[in-house]
């Protein structure tokens, strides 16, 4: 009979991670990728939305060079981090940071895995981090260009052409709008721009640069990748 | 005119009548309002526990989920789904009845539950961190500016997290990581509660009563609320699967299926019993006068019963419904003194002859039943005062009403009326001779040895417990797809006060993190882990004293280097100081909204100090988590489950010397009027018939219970009165075999039904009953072949 004990600390527990969750750069990276699949109802141009969305589907993998930019309250300038992005629809991401230090992260459906410098590994999985389950959702909505799980969440204006757009994401849900403020995705045939406004004043600014796309990982990172599917 | 003045036997009567007026009324005045069945199947349950704080935390477990129903809407689709969940709750809501119906959840400030803990992060460490920085300080190395520049950089931040400003080194943040929140596979989802399984999506409802689960009228709108919502969802959201789960659903099916096995245990063994009678004495006289008799020993027996139990449960009740069928063997055997008298029948001589026989029956049969008193379970208790006060009374009723009702001669041939009696017992008596019986006897109990070899017992507590297979199904579904698994078992913990009672569990989770480690457990909740004791609180204060507050330039440094406002390493070192003096309490944390989830694992005050709950997920091999509880002091493993069926096994094994000795009492009892020889003899049939109701249950794969052994006491009891009631026939023989078959006839009618109950405990018990008495009525007649045999020696 503890079940619904147990149901009701859930419910407490999991509200409460929720927005952490959201807040996190990667589901917001994740997010709008996830939305150039695909086409919302709330969208002012759902033609434009669409074609957008099948131009960013098309790409099985995607490479690109990062650069992000993040301001704080607490920081006198702004934080600058560089790096690598492989992102395939089917496997997940690898975010490679290389300045100002080396790490991987690796993030899929089921567990996150944090690689340092030295190769040493760490892993979690969805079970152990309260939301990470609602990013492989929404990633995985994206991959089957279902629109349902992100118009829960956003509000999306277009602007702009195919050749270069504009995407603004307004959060519909109260929860989320207790922290992130508005979310700003533009490109062209990639992704090339994220800027996320939180309500806190921070600011966090990610450019993509030299984005290529491809059929398939390379051997290297279809390694690591693989290790996203090992239980 | 005078007033005629009453004779003894119309005295005998009025007390009758007052005595059933007592009981009727007392009956009714306890009844007032509302009939106070007990459906909650856990009060059957005895005490298992030898500490007694644990009965106390098993039950507080088991009300802080009682007064809930959940509900889980599945569909392929999952706006399907959603708009089910919503329109279901939406139609409970309706109802009026619930207190509270949940399914869109409130949005909640994330910040309300890391708010609560910064004032004493400095006090907070979690397991890795306490370790790992105590190897840096040993080590003489610093981890600092890496935890800062982990904590800058991650291009990810999942759970609760304080800003950079806060908790520069992420210290607090893995402390908020590590506090064990979740647990289950539900996220929330457009503002829903949902889980993902089976290909389906499944949203979540939970519905709060306003009252106990085990209250009659709230089990009752319950169920036609929910029954109404379903309906209206069926039409409006074809496709839509609803699973629910929740203690007043279990209680409503176990009183719904009581009610119906009630009536029809009383309906069948009544008309049955009178069919029986009427062509046995073609009169309806003693059909309304066996009725009356019954009628006034089950008021009786109620009466009693809600006066010492306040309330009476419902396997009570199915027994009592069964018990129709005993209470009347008084009463036909008064009736067939009365037909094989004829012409002759005198009241008060009729019941001279039979009284003796009557008494030392209703002797053994208490006897039968007290030996269930015994018993350390209270529904057994209960059963057994119910017969006790039942059947005395019916035994009274004989004595007081039937004389004066039953004036008359019987105008029936006695001749006809018992001639088939009369013709099994003269074959019987001339055909088989006592040497013919013994052998028989010991072909039987030859024939009965490979049944016995082949007997198996079960002693799994479910046997007491029925739960609709239906509602079963459904919990087990919503377990499985909301993640979690049953636990019954827990670790209840304790201390002298607040302090030692949180170092003590501070020792279990300790030996519980390396049981997870080895994949024993999933996990652990505990209060220790939102509330660590102060020890460990000021252990961890002395750690980040030692680490980061070591060197205060240092850290200037550190966070300067970073890129930090130089304000960020000011404000860290002021409000280290200023926290020197603070320690999070028990107390605060319980008055958090945040820790309502959890107050079930708080025990709070005791009557031996101070006390909590450590519950255990995924629980792979109990056997191991017994080993820690036993390896701690202070530390005890509770498994009500496993409890009660280790009791089970205990007693069905004393059962076995309790039966033997049971069987000598009642030698001794019968030694008081009859001669030893008699006495054995008397014995002999009933205790062949439980030596083959045995074999039988071996020959049949039927696992012997404790409820086996139960009915056997009774088989015992009862079987033995048949006994009686033949060896005190003497004249009347044929009048007297008639009503041994009678009442056998609707003794095997009433626990004949009792063995189709969907209790099994009282489906064991009918069942042994149906057998072993159809058995000790069969063999009875053995005693003639004895008798005659006696006769003829004396």
């Amino acid at each position: 009979m503890q079940i619904i004990h147990l149901v009701h600390n859930a419910l407490h527990a999991v509200l409460k991670h929720l927005p952490s969750a959201l807040r996190s750069s990667h589901r917001v990276l994740f997010a709008s990728l996830g939305f150039l699949a695909a086409t919302s109802g709330h969208a002012a141009d759902p033609e434009l939305l669409s074609i957008i969305g099948k131009q960013i589907e098309q790409h099985q993998v995607v490479r690109a060079d990062f650069s992000q930019a993040k301001q704080m309250a607490a920081l006198k300038r702004p934080l600058l981090t560089h790096g690598k992005l492989v992102y395939s629809s089917r496997h997940g991401v690898l975010w490679q940071i290389e300045r100002p230090y080396r790490v991987s992260y690796l993030l899929g459906e089921t567990k996150i895995i944090e690689i340092s410098a030295d190769g040493s590994r760490k892993e979690r999985g969805v079970r152990d981090i309260p939301g990470l389950a609602q990013v492989g959702r929404v990633f995985r909505a994206m991959l089957g260009a279902d629109t349902n799980a992100l118009q829960a969440h956003f509000d999306a204006t277009v602007t702009g052409s195919a050749q270069q757009w504009n995407i603004v994401l307004q959060p519909k849900q109260a929860q989320v709008q207790q922290f992130l403020k508005q979310l700003q995705l533009s490109g062209g045939q990639f992704v090339e721009q994220i800027d996320i406004a939180e309500t806190s004043g921070d600011l966090t600014n990610i450019t993509f640069s030299n984005s290529i796309a491809a059929a398939a990982p390379s051997a290297s990172e279809q390694q690591l990748l693989d290790s996203l599917q090992a239980k | 005119m005078t007033l005629r003045k009453p004779d003894a036997l119309q005295q005998r009567a009025l007390l009758w009548l007052i005595l059933a007026l007592v009981a009727v009324w007392s009956c009714a005045s306890q009844m007032m309002g509302h009939f106070p069945l007990q459906t909650n199947l856990l009060a059957l349950l005895p005490a298992t526990e030898r500490n007694p704080v644990a009965e106390q935390a098993v039950n507080k477990l088991a009300e802080a989920a009682g007064n809930r129903a959940v509900f889980l809407l599945g569909h392929e689709n999952e706006q399907a789904a959603f708009a089910a969940a919503r329109a279901f709750a939406k139609q409970l809501r309706a109802s009026g009845i619930f207190s509270h119906v949940l399914s869109d959840i409130p949005a909640m400030d994330p910040k309300q539950i890391s708010g609560f803990f910064q004032p004493y992060r400095y006090n907070l460490l979690n397991d890795a961190d306490r370790i790992q920085l105590a190897s840096d300080l040993s080590q003489n190395r610093n981890s600092l500016a890496e935890r800062l520049q982990n904590k800058l950089y991650a291009p990810f931040r999942f759970g609760l997290t304080l800003s950079v400003a806060d908790d520069p080194f992420g210290l607090s943040d893995n402390w908020l990581a590590s506090l064990p929140l979740k647990n289950l596979q539900l996220e929330p989802d457009n503002g829903l509660l949902v889980s993902r399984s089976d290909g389906k999506t499944w949203a979540f409802v939970s519905a709060d009563l306003p009252d106990s689960a085990y209250n009659g009228d709230i089990q009752h709108q319950v169920a036609t609320a929910v029954s109404m919502a379903e309906t209206a969802l069926k039409a409006s959201h074809p496709g839509i699967i609803l699973l629910r789960t929740g203690t007043v659903f279990y209680a409503d099916a176990a009183r719904a299926s009581a009610e119906r096995e009630v009536h029809n245990i009383s309906m069948v063994s009544l008309a049955g019993m009178l069919l029986l009678l009427y062509l046995v004495f073609r009169s309806i006289r003693p059909l309304a006068l066996g009725l009356l008799s019954v009628g006034f020993g089950i008021s009786a027996a109620v009466a009693v019963t809600l006066a010492v139990y306040g309330e009476i449960h419902l396997i009570t009740l199915v027994f009592g419904a069964s018990l129709i069928g005993e209470a009347i063997d008084y009463a036909i055997q008064y009736f067939a003194a009365h037909l094989g008298a004829g012409s002759d029948w005198d009241p008060m001589k009729g019941l001279r002859r039979i009284g003796a026989g009557l008494t030392v029956a209703l002797i053994t049969s208490l006897m039968g039943y007290g030996t269930l008193a015994l018993a350390p379970f209270p529904a057994l208790s209960q059963i057994a005062l119910f017969a006790l006060v039942g059947l005395t009374s019916a035994w009274l009723s004989v004595f007081l009403l039937l004389p004066a009702l039953l004036r008359k001669p019987n105008r029936r041939n006695p001749e006809t009326a018992v001639a088939l009696p009369q013709k099994i017992l003269l074959e019987w008596q001339h055909r088989i001779s006592a040497r013919a019986c013994l052998l028989a006897a010991g072909l039987l109990l030859l024939l009965a040895i490979p049944g016995w070899l082949q007997l198996k017992a079960n002693d799994d507590v479910h046997l007491l417990i029925a739960r609709s297979p239906e509602l079963v199904g459904q919990e087990e579904a919503i377990r499985r797809i909301i993640g979690f698994d049953n636990s019954s078992q827990f670790f209840l913990v304790e201390g002298e006060d607040i302090e030692q009672l949180l170092q003590h569990e501070e020792a279990l989770h300790k030996q519980l993190s390396q049981l997870v480690e080895k994949n024993v457990l999933t996990g652990y909740q505990g209060i220790a882990a939102f509330v660590p004791s102060k020890r460990r609180q000021a252990e961890n204060r002395a750690l980040w004293s030692k680490t980061v507050f070591a060197d205060e330039n240092r850290l200037t440094q550190v966070l300067e280097e970073a890129g930090l406002r130089d304000e960020v390493a000011v404000a860290q070192v002021a409000g280290f100081k200023a926290s020197a003096s603070s320690m999070l309490e028990i107390e605060p944390w319980l008055q958090q909204p945040l820790s309502t989830p959890f107050h079930h694992l708080w025990l709070g005050q005791t009557r031996q100090g101070y006390a909590a709950i450590v519950l255990p997920q995924g629980i792979r091999n109990l056997e191991q988590l017994r080993a820690v509880a036993a390896s701690l002091p202070h530390v005890t493993f509770v498994d009500k489950a496993g409890s009660v069926t280790a009791l089970f096994h205990q007693y069905r094994q004393w059962s076995s010397l309790w039966l033997l000795g049971a069987i000598g009492l009642i030698f001794l009892v019968l030694c008081l009027r009859y001669r030893w020889q008699q006495s054995m003899i008397i014995l002999l049939p009933t205790v062949l018939a439980m030596v083959l109701t045995l074999s039988l249950f071996g020959y049949l794969h039927i696992a012997l219970t404790l409820f086996n052994m139960m009915g056997l006491m009774l088989v015992l009891g009862v079987g033995v009165n048949y006994a009686i009631f033949l060896r005190e026939g003497g004249a009347h023989a044929s009048a007297t075999l008639a009503g041994v078959l009678l009442s056998a006839g609707t003794t095997l009618l009433s626990f004949g039904m009792l063995a189709f109950s969907s209790m099994p405990a009282l489906s064991s018990f009918g069942m042994t009953l149906l057998i072993g008495i159809a058995v000790s009525a069969f063999l009875a007649p053995m005693l003639l072949s004895f008798d005659h045999h006696l006769d003829k020696r004396t």
